[in-house]
């Protein structure tokens, strides 16, 4: 804690911490001393010099955003002098300035000129010359234009991007009066930009703009702002949606609120248009004949109602299922599993988590008795080290990945484990390459050489794993046989690396992990994550700040669908439905008898799939998923969505899913509602309402209560989505002390379990959520993938996001800013395999495994080992998932997308 | 020599990289920085191209246009300005038939303009490369080109 100190500004007394920034204290004490080149968020510059003031004792002008505050410091910042020498200089900027002002930007230079009158010709002093420089207008980014003419050449922009975001794209080319902002080689559509648009949010005089709407967007017709969160990935970034004529115009990254203080990625800030796409549903839909047809809400909802009672009574409860959505909110989620255990009578209710993370999920509850994250989105920055494996951070979790960079920056270390590269082995110290599905041998290889090394945590181990050393012992015995030659012959990755990253890890202050779906999404899935909790249990790397595990959330609401119940064997809070006690008390909260909710563990959602292939499974209820494309072996699932009597889709489009419908209700998106999602680190956050929905379309928790009501159950008598978050803090103890008022401004972190706590930034910093609250080591051996290559199929196949898309890309490839990015599906094959199978880049080839084929665009790369390829699969036209296979990792249910044997061949049409 | 031999002569430093980036512009046969020069340099000291192209268009030493196998620079300075080198470079333009900035056809010549090369005692003067050539009052420039083949 710096110490308080005393100055005066004007006259003013002033208190502030010593050593902070002179122009930020002014600014926050209300004294507005002009500024251009200066933001909080970045380090001080001292380019526009309008930031000028006097300092008793100091001799001339000093430009206050360069000065540190010290004790007793007495300051002018406006007197008639400072303010002329203010003029003059703007005056000076103006001569070589561009003042057209078009309305479509905030134009802080602008603001200052007519503060100084010197928008008035007659004010100025010096002649425009800004026509005859010459200047250049780079209008080749999909998502921005930037006209060196409007450019005051203040570092914003610069460093908003290094500073902030990390990339280090922008330069400034040139000298003197002639230079300017390039990006790349003075190309901005060929350079290494990816249009997150740090740079604009930055800039202070439109010299940077965004190229969506700007045609369309007028701030005097300004019709509001909107604060709510980001629709697409878990870090759970606050927006700030203009609204102009009903339409969202323009979304910014809202500064001074975590977790992202303003920062966004190319989808939050370019990622809405599809909000306003002319293909959303805006009617239900019934099947009719085999075809589509407008019908009314009454008469859908009928029909739902009817279909459903029939199926139950004839088969059974058990014989309905629904599938939730990781997109919708947490009061959604939170109906929806309320009406599948209250009015389907079943716990046949899973989403998509189980196909990313229910592997690392299944590890952590059982090891350390929570699957969520244990630290704060932040904490990315400030760890010592941070091991990041079968993650692409930099594509899937884009704004955690600043925080990532900052440290990097700030001299943290970073390892990445990953059989592919990805952008963040630019930043990494040390990248581990392994084999793919090699990953308990080289974890327990890094463990080994950590016992070897006795870089071990043994205080941690005696006070908080369960039974100690003895535990302790156990792991070491079975790791004695993974040496670092063993594991260098199993996983491909040099023996000097593996002891140099086991070094590194279990020496750092703290460190965190970030693991991702290149762990969790193989049959062994659990074990990797296993494999990856002891290494961090022996070295006592969890239990304090900025350590612990940290497996970063791929959708919006994915953390809070869980928290909320929607799982097959658990109730909102984490509470097994086994739990008796628990499921009497929600009996009452839900005003139900306690023999109608059943007890006996649900099916999860590869296995709900199953049973409706084997027909026992007869009806589905799906709100926002799409198995069409996100489950394994899309042919099996084809063929048991054919197999429904009745299936229900609640979306906001057409899906790849839809067709197999027999009503297609149409929903809310997340622009059109109000209501929460659960991010990564556990904040709970606000969703607010922008525009109205388009059509009849309505709010998904509005839906679910009038199914139930038509089948004759009342879900509850909800007025607003306050008071169904009311009722979900009743529920799950985690969120009990959580409401709508507490997290108006900024999100709380579960637990909070009451209204006086203010949550928590970090788990098990005294106890694990396991039941005698030791953590538990559980030392698994590497079982060599059941998937292996063959003379048949040769090559084994991986897939993953990218950057610009999103999931089954149902919303973002709706957004012309992203798919003017990217929009085309492709496998990556190494360039050594490349000639070896006779192939040549570009190439349209055919891709087969055992379950099915496709067809895409070959693109050589080195990103890959020989022997493995690398598909993208947000793409319905190449669907990876037609290739991969239904197989499970027994404790967790996921299925292995990471891992398919297949062959490729040049494409004949 | 190959690019990637240019570059084993120095460490991955950013502190090298000028002297990475005359090295490849010296390597060059056209006696400028290629696209591919530029990218290479980016790549081997794991920076963006940005920062690449800043510094390349920062400093005149660096050209990103082809260039003549003998760059001729003549001093513009004051010394050599009251010496009359705008004569000078009058001359040199009539005799090698291109503007300051170009390039002869024949890729031989490039003209280009310097700030002060330390030889003031024969003012005007200008540089061939590395050779100096001073006191160019009166000079036959024919007689001095034909010497670079």
């Amino acid at each position: 804690m710096s110490r308080l100190i005393n100055i005066k500004i004007d006259g003013k007394n002033i208190q502030a911490n010593e050593g902070a920034n002179l122009l930020q204290v002014a600014h926050d004490s209300g004294i507005k001393i002009p500024s251009l080149c200066y933001h909080k968020k970045l380090t001080p510059t001292g380019a526009c010099r309008l930031c000028v003031t006097k300092i008793k004792g100091t001799n001339g002008l000093v430009m206050s955003c360069t000065v540190s505050v010290k004790e007793g410091m007495e300051i002018i910042a406006f007197d008639e002098e400072i303010e002329e020498t203010r003029k003059h200089i703007l005056d000076y900027l103006l001569a070589e300035h561009n003042d057209h002002y078009d309305g479509t930007y905030h134009d802080e230079f602008r603001e200052w000129l007519i503060h100084y009158g010197l928008d008035k010709h007659e004010n100025r002093k010096y002649p425009n010359i800004s026509k005859t420089l010459n200047y250049k207008i780079d209008d080749s980014s999909p998502v921005l234009t930037y006209d060196a003419s409007k450019c005051i050449k203040c570092f914003r922009c610069i460093k908003g991007c290094d500073e902030v975001q990390g990339k280090n794209v922008l330069s400034f080319s040139e000298r003197g009066i002639t230079s300017y902002i390039i990006a790349g080689f003075d190309q901005w559509n060929e350079s290494e930009c990816d249009g997150c648009g740090e740079c604009i949010q930055l800039c202070p005089t439109g010299a940077l703009v965004e190229k969506p709407h700007r045609d369309e967007i007028q701030l005097e017709n300004l019709e509001k702002k909107v604060v709510t969160t980001c629709p697409y990935c878990g870090v759970g970034c606050q927006l700030e949606l203009t609204v102009q004529d009903g339409k969202i115009v323009r979304s910014d990254g809202v500064e001074g609120v975590l977790p992202n203080d303003g920062r966004l990625c190319v989808k939050g800030r370019f990622g809405y248009d599809y909000v306003h796409s002319k293909e959303r549903l805006t009617t239900p839909l019934i099947k009719r004949d085999g075809k589509f047809v407008e019908a009314s809400w009454d008469e859908a909802l009928d029909l739902i109602a009817t279909k459903f009672t029939e199926i139950k009574e004839k088969y059974g409860h058990d014989a309905l299922a629904g599938y939730s959505s990781a997109k919708c909110t947490n009061e959604d989620n939170y109906l929806f599993q309320k009406f599948i255990r209250v009015v389907f009578g079943t716990n046949n209710i899973d989403y998509c988590t189980r196909l990313c993370h229910a592997s690392t999920v299944t590890a952590m509850l059982k090891s350390i008795g929570d699957g969520a994250g244990s630290n704060s989105i932040e904490d990315f920055a400030t760890t010592d080290c941070l091991f990041v494996t079968g993650n692409n951070i930099i594509e899937t979790h884009p704004v955690t990945a600043t925080y990532v960079k900052n440290g990097k920056y700030a001299g943290k270390k970073i390892i990445v484990c990953d059989p592919k590269w990805t952008p963040l082995v630019k930043y990494a110290d040390i990248w581990l390459q392994p084999r793919l599905g090699t990953d308990v041998a080289l974890l327990n290889g890094m463990i080994h050489a950590i016992i070897k090394e006795d870089l071990i945590d043994p205080d941690f181990i005696e006070k908080r794993v369960d039974r100690g050393m003895e535990a302790y012992e156990e792991l070491k015995q079975l790791v004695e046989k993974y040496t670092p030659e063993k594991t260098e012959e199993i996983t491909s990755v040099p023996k000097e690396k593996i002891i140099e990253a086991a070094r590194m890890y279990a020496r750092a202050k703290t460190a965190m992990i970030a693991t991702g779906m290149g762990l969790s999404q193989q049959v062994t899935g659990t074990n990797n994550v296993f494999s990856l909790i002891n290494m961090m249990m022996i070295t006592g790397q969890i239990g304090k700040e900025r350590a612990g595990i940290d497996p970063p959330r791929g959708q919006n609401n994915v953390q809070g669908a869980t928290d909320v119940g929607c799982s097959p064997i658990i109730y909102p809070g984490y509470i097994p439905i086994t739990n008796e006690k628990n499921r009497k008390r929600i009996a009452k909260l839900w005003s139900v008898d306690f023999e109608a909710l059943s007890g006996k563990p649900g099916l999860t959602t590869v296995e709900i799939m199953n049973a409706a292939y084997d027909e026992k499974i007869k009806g589905m209820y799906i709100m926002g998923e799409n198995p069409m494309l996100t489950d394994p072996d899309l042919n099996h699932t084809e063929k048991a969505l054919n197999k429904l009597d009745f299936l229900v889709i609640q979306d906001i489009f057409h899906t790849e899913t839809t067709p197999f419908a027999d009503v297609i209700l149409p929903a809310a998106s997340f622009a059109e509602k109000e209501g929460t999602f659960v991010n990564s680190d556990r904040r709970v956050i606000r969703v607010r309402k922008a525009v109205e929905s388009p059509g009849e379309a309505r709010d998904d928790w509005k839906i679910i209560v009038d199914i139930a009501e038509k089948m004759g159950y009342s879900l509850g008598d909800y007025n607003t989505e306050s008071e169904i978050f009311d009722e979900i803090a009743q529920a799950a103890p985690i969120m009990a002390g959580i409401s709508y008022d507490r997290i108006e401004h900024q999100g709380i972190q579960w637990p909070c379990p009451d209204k006086n706590h203010s949550g928590t930034s970090t788990l098990f910093l005294e106890k694990f959520n396991t039941p005698n609250g030791k953590g538990i080591l559980n030392p698994v051996e590497y079982i060599p993938q059941s998937e292996q290559t063959s003379k048949e199929f040769p090559f084994i196949l991986n897939s993953g996001r990218i950057l610009y898309h999103y999931h089954t890309s149902t919303m973002s490839r709706r957004n012309k800013s992203l798919t003017d990015f990217a929009n085309e599906s492709y496998v990556l094959m190494n360039p050594g395999d490349v000639i070896k199978f006779d192939l040549t880049d570009g190439d349209k080839v055919k891709l087969t495994s055992k379950q099915g084929e496709l067809v895409t665009a070959l693109q050589a790369s080195d990103q890959v080992a020989e022997g493995e390829l690398f598909m993208p699969w947000h793409y319905s036209e190449a669907p990876v998932n037609r290739l991969t296979r239904g197989d499970l990792d027994p404790f967790s249910k996921i299925a292995a997308f990471k891992l398919t044997a297949c062959r490729v061949e040049k494409f004949v049409s | 020599m190959e690019r990637s031999e240019v570059l084993k002569q120095f460490k991955p430093d950013h502190e090298n990289m000028l002297n990475i980036l005359h090295a490849l512009q010296n390597n060059n046969s056209q006696n400028y920085l290629s696209e591919e020069d530029l990218k290479i340099a980016a790549s081997y000291l794991n920076t963006t191209y940005s920062h690449i192209y800043g510094v390349a268009t920062y400093y005149t030493m660096f050209s990103l246009k082809p260039r003549g196998k003998y760059i001729i620079r003549v001093c513009n300075s004051p010394v050599c300005n009251m010496e009359n080198s705008t004569k000078v470079i009058e001359e040199i333009k009539k005799n090698l038939s291109i503007e300051v900035g170009e390039t002869t056809d024949d890729m031989r010549f490039t003209l280009e303009l310097s700030e002060c090369l330390g030889k003031c005692e024969e003012a005007p003067g200008m540089m061939i490369n590395e050779d100096v050539v001073g006191n160019l009052d009166n000079v036959d420039f024919k007689s001095i080109f034909d010497n670079y083949n």
